[in-house]
């Protein structure tokens, strides 16, 4: 009975030694391998962001319709942010979006900031894109998010 | 079969024989079975099925039953959904069921009508995950890696789609880079001009900078290797060959011995040379007119900043930051005046130059644009044999240099590379994968491939390029897309052809429009480039007086962009014949010009409209008018004299409707929101529109 113990034991001792093995081989794979795309992280060029589907949507939308204040460098050069009052958060500002629901940014992003008691230099995209492309633009919003966004916990 | 049931072209069918079975265990094992017969299935049933009621660890299957898709019209049945359930019906419709690998029902097939494998690959009849995704059994068709996924969509749509980004970037860098020169590429257009055509090679530059330029095309490169124009990376499109010495001598030997008819130097005024020639800013009056010409608009410059090298310019034409040691003045003077003269396809415009303009340009380009470093390196050549020009053109047809460039007395070399209309489908047992300790999968060996051609061929002629990593997938995506002609089952009926756009203007206005190269930036009806401004539209919504001053002297209208329309030097004839032409064909069927009359705009509409731009929609965000306001769209303070009234109110009613995709939101105006904006709008006009009188006199004349 003790031989078939120690036996359990060893084999425990493997496995658990083998998982150890393969999670240190998933943190070093290349974000690319199982990602759609990918965004650099804004702070950090070098490190890449693997982006889901959704995510990936976002990014084609965010590049063409809200990188000139959303952002700090833009695919024509310069950005439009300085010249607004208040300054627009830049997308992956996780410190003031992450406390920002999906709802607020799904509403803000529909209806315009003047609906939304913020500044209406922020136009309302509704009628130009979708519902489903508005949640693609907030998912990658989120993906992107310094600090890190985190979902909160389902109720 | 009770759940059997059929929807369009397709069934679904549900074993109900094997759904009395609990154990998902035991269903994954049996399921192999499936499409043998059903004697054998059950001999198989009745043995397993003791193991499967002994195995302590089997659950409750959440989801009895396999799921099968059988798609007839795609020869295809297979049973991802087995697994998957969340990416078929009925859970798809609701988000409440967890669905493994997707995050999002968006793509616009359905599994129902297509299945999973003809755009993700993999073996759709296998039972075993590992089977499915990366059968030993079958190598030949994987899972096709997430971040190519945009591939399967180009095997039918052969047109580029907006959601497929990775796929046209590589389609159009599959063109860009010439790789048509070489290869037969499915759906890749060929580039009017494959290569400068080599037949007067020899009068333009010298044997030691063809020396160079075979070694190392690249002249600007920073400490890592690269160097980045406006954010993209920018090679020279030719490639290196991996020439040795020999080749190199030889190659250079031919090369400077074609010299079909030399160059004519332009007689300039003798009074301007005179006046200018010995002006102590001569240099910097070239500089100054360099710049006001925008010709950085399509050739990129280096520029070093706190040691940061960066190109700033565009990619139309060659970068050109060391062009005047390349290139001796007299040929430079007379490109610059007649480019088609020597290159019948080039896309360079042909300005028209006063002798003033081109002496003191072609002065700064060969004073400045230069390096005195860049043929350092190169060793004493010395005068070409003929022995060495005999062996330097059999150097240029073994590597295929025919392929993009003409020279004397040879057929360009077509197909010298393999044909890879059906690359994508290749199966990897016709791959070479040579040394190279890369997995044995089509998509590893492309990348391999592209990346470095040595690493899988030691002795291979395709020359080396070198893309960035992002290039390198989208150049993959669009080669995995081209899976050849459509086998059976149906698939040729499945294609989206790609329709090309034409544009052929005809009479006094197709000269200058090819004199000018308009549509190297412009667009025409789907037609042209996609530098600048769309104008498809363009009649409806500029007025000709103000078409006329712009082009005779382009102002800056979107303050954001780094890249200005050239200053031409049009004649005001030449721009009256744009104009009118644009007036009369250029014209959008959603503005009708008699629809606004400006005459009933009143003061009091104007006031409203301004307080509705400055209060309520807040449009300084993105425009400017006079100093204050946002980069992003047009400056508006001279917008009465440029737009028409009609145009203003259709776009404020619909700015997608004037401009696909334009960024410019489209808002919930009423009728008089709209009215009292555009009697605004129209009401902005700077007193005296730069260039009028000096167009008045133009067109006088």
């Amino acid at each position: 009975m003790r031989k078939h113990f120690a036996f359990v034991a060893l084999a425990l001792c493997l496995g658990a030694g083998f998982s150890a093995y393969r999670g240190g081989a998933a943190a070093q794979a290349d974000p690319r391998q199982k990602a759609y795309a990918t965004e650099p992280d804004w702070n950090d060029p070098q490190r890449l962001i693997p982006l889901n589907y959704q995510q990936a949507r976002g990014k084609r939308l965010f590049y063409q319709y809200c990188v000139w204040c959303h952002a700090d460098a833009t695919p024509a050069g310069p950005s439009n942010r300085a010249n607004l009052n208040p300054v627009p958060p830049l997308l992956n500002d996780g410190a003031a979006l992450n406390g920002k629901s999906d709802e607020f940014l799904l509403e803000i992003t529909t209806l315009g900031g003047s609906a939304m008691g913020k500044s209406a230099m922020m136009p309302p995209y509704g009628r130009t894109l979708t519902r489903e492309e508005i949640q693609a633009l907030i998912a990658f919003a989120r993906a992107i998010a310094q600090p890190p966004y985190q979902p909160p916990a389902p109720r | 079969m009770s759940g059997n049931r059929l929807q369009g072209a397709c069934k679904t069918h549900r074993t109900s024989a094997l759904a009395q079975f609990n154990s998902w265990l035991t269903l994954r094992r049996l399921s192999l079975c499936l499409s043998v017969p059903v004697l054998c299935a059950a001999l198989l049933l009745a043995a397993r099925a003791g193991f499967g009621q002994a195995n302590p660890a089997a659950v409750a299957d959440p989801h009895p039953g396999a799921e099968q898709v059988w798609t007839p019209q795609l020869n295809a049945a297979e049973r991802c959904t087995a697994c998957h359930p969340g990416v078929a019906p009925p859970s798809a419709a609701r988000p409440s069921i967890q669905q493994p690998g997707r995050v999002d029902p968006l793509v616009p097939h359905h599994t129902k009508d297509w299945g999973c494998t003809v755009c993700h690959r993999g073996q759709g009849a296998a039972a075993e995950k590992e089977q499915a995704h990366q059968p030993e059994l079958a190598p030949a068709q994987p899972l096709l890696p997430t971040r190519y996924l945009q591939a399967s969509c180009g095997i039918c749509h052969r047109a580029d789609l907006p959601d497929t980004p990775d796929l046209n970037r590589g389609r159009l860098l599959l063109g860009e880079f010439r790789c048509v020169g070489c290869h037969r590429l499915e759906g890749i257009e060929r580039p009017a001009m494959l290569g400068p055509d080599l037949t007067d090679i020899g009068n333009k530059v010298s044997a030691e900078w063809i020396y160079k330029w075979l070694k190392e095309p690249r002249t600007i490169i920073d400490d890592s290797g690269n160097t980045a124009v406006n954010g993209y990376q920018m090679e020279p499109r030719m490639p290196q060959f991996r020439l040795n010495e020999e080749e190199l001598r030889n190659l250079t030997a031919y090369l400077s011995s074609l010299r079909g008819k030399p160059v004519e130097p332009y007689a300039f005024d003798p009074k301007v040379v005179a006046a200018l020639e010995n002006s102590p800013d001569l240099v910097d009056q070239g500089e100054a007119r360099f710049r006001q010409m925008f010709c950085t608009t399509c050739h990129s410059l280096a520029v070093t900043r706190g040691g940061e090298t960066k190109l700033i310019g565009g990619d139309i034409g060659p970068e050109m930051t060391k062009v005047g040691s390349k290139t001796n003045p007299a040929w430079l003077a007379a490109w610059l005046r007649n480019p088609q003269a020597f290159l019948p396809k080039s896309k360079m415009p042909r300005y028209e130059w006063s002798d003033q303009d081109l002496y003191v340009v072609t002065r700064y380009i060969s004073a400045k644009l230069t390096d005195p470093d860049l043929l350092q390196g190169v060793p004493k050549l010395d005068a070409a044999t003929p022995e060495q020009i005999r062996l330097g053109r059999r150097v240029f047809l073994k590597k295929g240099c025919g392929s993009c460039h003409a020279v004397p007395g040879a057929k360009l070399q077509e197909d010298f590379g393999p044909n890879l209309v059906s690359l994508g489908a290749e199966s990897i047992s016709h791959l070479h994968f040579g040394d190279a300790k890369i997995p044995r999968s089509l998509t590893a060996y492309l990348q391999a491939k592209i990346g470095d051609p040595l690493s899988v061929n030691p002795t291979a002629d395709m020359p080396q390029y070198r893309f960035n990593s992002a290039d390198l997938d989208a150049i993959t995506t669009a080669l995995l897309s081209m899976t050849g002609a459509p086998g059976s089952g149906g698939m040729e009926r499945l294609i989206v052809p790609r329709t090309p756009a034409e544009f052929h203007p005809a009479g006094a206005f197709a000269q200058v429009y090819e004199r000018y190269q308009c549509d190297a930036c412009h667009q025409f009806n789907g037609y042209g480039g996609t530098l600048a401004t769309d104008l498809s539209y363009e009649g409806s919504r500029a007025q000709r007086q103000w078409l006329i001053d712009f082009l005779k002297n382009p102002q800056t209208l979107r303050p954001s962009l780094i890249l200005r329309m050239p200053q031409f030097n049009m004649t005001g004839q030449e721009a009256a014949i744009v104009a009118d032409f644009i007036g009369r064909n250029l014209r959008s069927p959603a503005v009708n010009p008699a629809g606004v009359d400006p005459a009933q705009f009143t003061p009091q509409m104007a006031a409203l409209g301004k307080q509705l731009y400055e209060v309520k929609y807040q449009c300084q965000a993105c425009h400017s008018i006079g100093a204050g306001g946002g980069y992003v769209g047009p400056e508006l303070s001279n917008v009465g004299n440029w737009m028409t009234a009609a145009w203003i109110a259709a776009w404020l009613k619909d700015p997608q409707a004037l401009l696909p995709g334009g960024i410019e939101p489209r808002r919930a105006l009423t009728e008089d929101e709209i009215k009292a904006l555009t009697a605004y709008l129209v009401s902005l006009r700077q007193s005296e529109p730069a260039g009028r009188a000096a167009a008045a006199a133009g067109v006088g004349q």
